[in-house]
C-alpha cells in the first residue's frame, strides 16, 4: 500500500520552473533515492514535501488522505500545515542542530514543546536517549553540537527527525557537508534504518549507496523526473540517454 | 571647599545620571526590539516608517534631539505643555537609543541562519516557539558585545542632559570650575570610570555565561 502519493507537483521560482509535473508514490517500509545534478530540483521537491516551499500545482497524499492540494487553500493554513508536516521528517544537508542545546535536548525539544503534561517528559527523554543510542551516540547525549564532529552532528539530526515518528523520513544530501572520512558513519546509520524498514526519501550524490540501500530510484533533470524504477536497474541498466550520461560522468570521477 | 563636600555634591548630581541611565536602558531595549520587528515587517508602510524613524534618530545630534523634545511642545502647544527637564531628557534618550538598539537587534535576528528556523518548522514548532526556544538565545549571544558598546556610551551620554539644564554631574563640576576650581571636573571622570567599570564587568559575566555554546 502506498504511504505517500505525490501527483503533478509543480513549482516556479520567478521565471524558472524548478519542478514540472512530479508524480511518484512510495510504499511503506521502502526507501526511495532521488539522484540528479545540482539544480535539477531534488532539494526543492523535498522542501515541498516538508512544507518549506509551497508547490504551485499538484497534490500530496499520505495514507490516502490528501494533506496538500495546491488548488485548495484550506490545506495551506498555518496551523494545519504544522500538524501535517509531522508526517515528514527532514534531515538537512547542513545539520541545522540548535547550538544552545545538548544532543539530547536537540532530540527532545520539539517533543517537549508539544507535550503540555510535564509528567510525560521523562518518557520523551528516555525515547531521546534510546534514539541516540541507536545512532551510536549514547555517550554524546550531554555534548553540545560544537563539541561533536560533523558525522556525529548529522546523526544527532537524524535522531531528532526520528523523535516525532514521521511516516516518511527525508534526507537532503545528508553527507554532502561531510569529509569523506565521516560520510561512512552517517551512511551506515541510514543503511540500518533501511534494514529496519523505515520509509525514506534520500536525495543523494552517493550512487553506490543509492543502489544498495534504496528500493526505488528517481533520476531528475531540469525539474522533471527523467527515469524512475528499481534501484539496481536504474543505476546499472538505465534506459534514458540522459540518465546514462549522468551516471557515466559519475563513473569518471 | 573640602574634598568631602565636593564628593558629596558630585555624587548627588551623579544620581541624576544614574536615573537617566536606568530609565533609558529599561525602556529603550524593549522599544528597540519593537522597532526592529517594525523595520523587518513585510508591511511596507510599517517598515518604511520605522526605518525613517531610525534614520532621523541616528543622523541628528543627540543634543539637538534633547533640545527639540524639551522646547518643541512648549513652542507648538503653549508653555503649559513643556515637559519637566528630566522627563524630556529621558524621553529623548529613550527615543535615540531605541533606534540604535533596534539596528543591533535586527542584525542579530537576521544573523541567525535560516536553517535554524526551518529546522524548527519541520519539527512542527509554532512561530512563537521557534522565536523563544530556538532563535532568541542565539540572538542574545550575538548582540551582547554591540549592545554593551551602546550601554557604555549611554553612561557617558547621560551628561548631555546638561544641555537642557539638568544639573547632572558634569554641569555640577563645571559650576566648580566657574569658582576657579578645576579639579572637580577631572574628579567627575572617576565617577564614570567606576560606573562603567561595573558595567564592563557585568557585560563580561554575561558573555561568559553564554560561552557554553557556539
Amino acid at each position: 500500500m502506498a504511504i505517500l502519493d505525490v501527483k503533478g507537483i509543480g513549482k516556479r521560482f520567478g521565471a524558472t520552473q524548478v519542478l514540472k509535473n512530479i508524480s511518484f508514490s512510495l510504499n511503506e517500509g521502502q526507501a526511495l533515492a532521488i539522484i540528479g545534478s545540482s539544480g535539477s530540483g531534488k532539494t526543492t521537491l523535498l522542501r515541498c514535501l516538508n512544507f518549506l516551499e509551497t508547490p504551485d500545482a499538484g497534490t500530496i497524499s499520505v495514507r490516502d488522505q490528501i494533506i496538500f492540494d495546491a488548488a485548495d487553500p484550506a490545506t495551506q493554513r498555518e496551523s494545519e500545515v504544522r500538524q501535517k508536516r509531522l508526517h515528514f521528517g527532514l534531515v538537512f544537508q547542513g545539520f541545522n542542530l540548535f547550538p544552545q542545546y545538548t544532543a539530547l535536548e536537540n532530540v527532545t525539544l520539539a517533543g517537549r514543546l508539544r507535550e503540555k503534561d510535564r509528567g510525560k517528559w521523562p518518557a520523551i527523554e528516555q525515547q531521546g536517549l534510546e534514539l541516540l543510542a541507536r545512532m551510536g551516540l549514547a555517550d554524546r547525549a550531554k555534548h553540545y553540537p560544537y563539541q561533536l564532529s560533523g558525522g556525529q552532528q548529522q546523526r544527532v539530526a537524524i535522531a531528532r527527525a526520528l523523535a516525532l515518528q514521521p511516516d516518511v523520513l527525508c534526507f537532503d544530501e545528508p553527507t554532502s557537508a561531510l569529509d569523506p572520512e565521516l560520510t561512512g558513519e552517517v551512511l551506515k546509520v541510514i543503511r540500518s534504518l533501511a534494514e529496519q524498514r523505515t520509509t525514506m526519501i534520500i536525495v543523494t550524490h552517493e550512487m553506490a549507496f543509492a543502489r544498495d540501500v534504496a528500493d526505488q530510484i528517481i533520476f531528475m533533470d531540469g525539474g522533471l523526473i527523467m527515469e524512475q524504477g528499481d534501484a539496481r536497474q536504474v543505476i546499472e541498466h538505465p534506459r534514458e540517454e540522459r540518465t546514462k550520461q549522468f551516471l557515466a560522468r559519475y563513473q569518471e570521477n | 571647599m573640602s574634598f568631602q563636600t565636593v564628593t558629596k555634591m558630585l555624587l548627588s548630581s551623579f544620581t541624576l545620571n544614574c536615573q537617566l541611565f536606568f530609565i533609558t536602558l529599561i525602556l529603550s531595549l524593549p522599544l528597540g526590539l519593537l522597532v526592529a520587528f517594525g523595520s523587518m515587517s513585510r508591511v511596507k508602510p510599517v517598515s518604511l516608517l520605522t526605518r525613517f524613524y531610525v534614520y532621523i534618530m541616528r543622523s541628528t545630534p543627540l543634543m539637538l534631539q534633547l533640545a527639540i523634545v524639551y522646547y518643541l511642545p512648549g513652542i507648538v502647544f503653549g508653555p503649559q505643555y513643556n515637559l519637566p527637564k528630566m522627563a524630556a531628557a529621558a524621553l529623548a534618550f529613550v527615543l535615540n537609543y531605541a533606534a540604535y538598539f533596534s539596528e543591533i537587534f535586527r542584525g542579530g535576528i537576521q544573523g541567525v541562519p535560516v536553517g535554524q528556523r526551518e529546522a524548527g518548522e519541520v519539527l512542527g514548532m509554532t512561530k512563537g516557539q521557534i522565536f523563544f526556544h530556538v532563535t532568541l538565545l542565539q540572538v542574545v549571544k550575538r548582540i551582547v558585545p554591540p549592545i554593551g558598546n551602546e550601554v557604555i556610551t549611554l553612561v557617558k551620554d547621560t551628561s548631555l542632559a546638561n544641555f537642557i539644564m539638568v544639573k547632572e554631574i558634569i554641569a555640577m563640576a563645571k559650576d566648580f570650575g566657574n569658582r576657579a576650581m578645576i579639579w572637580p571636573l577631572f574628579y567627575a571622570g572617576v565617577f564614570f570610570l567606576v560606573f562603567n567599570g561595573v558595567v564592563t564587568f557585568l557585560l563580561g559575566r554575561m558573555e561568559k555565561k553564554l560561552d557554553y555554546f557556539r
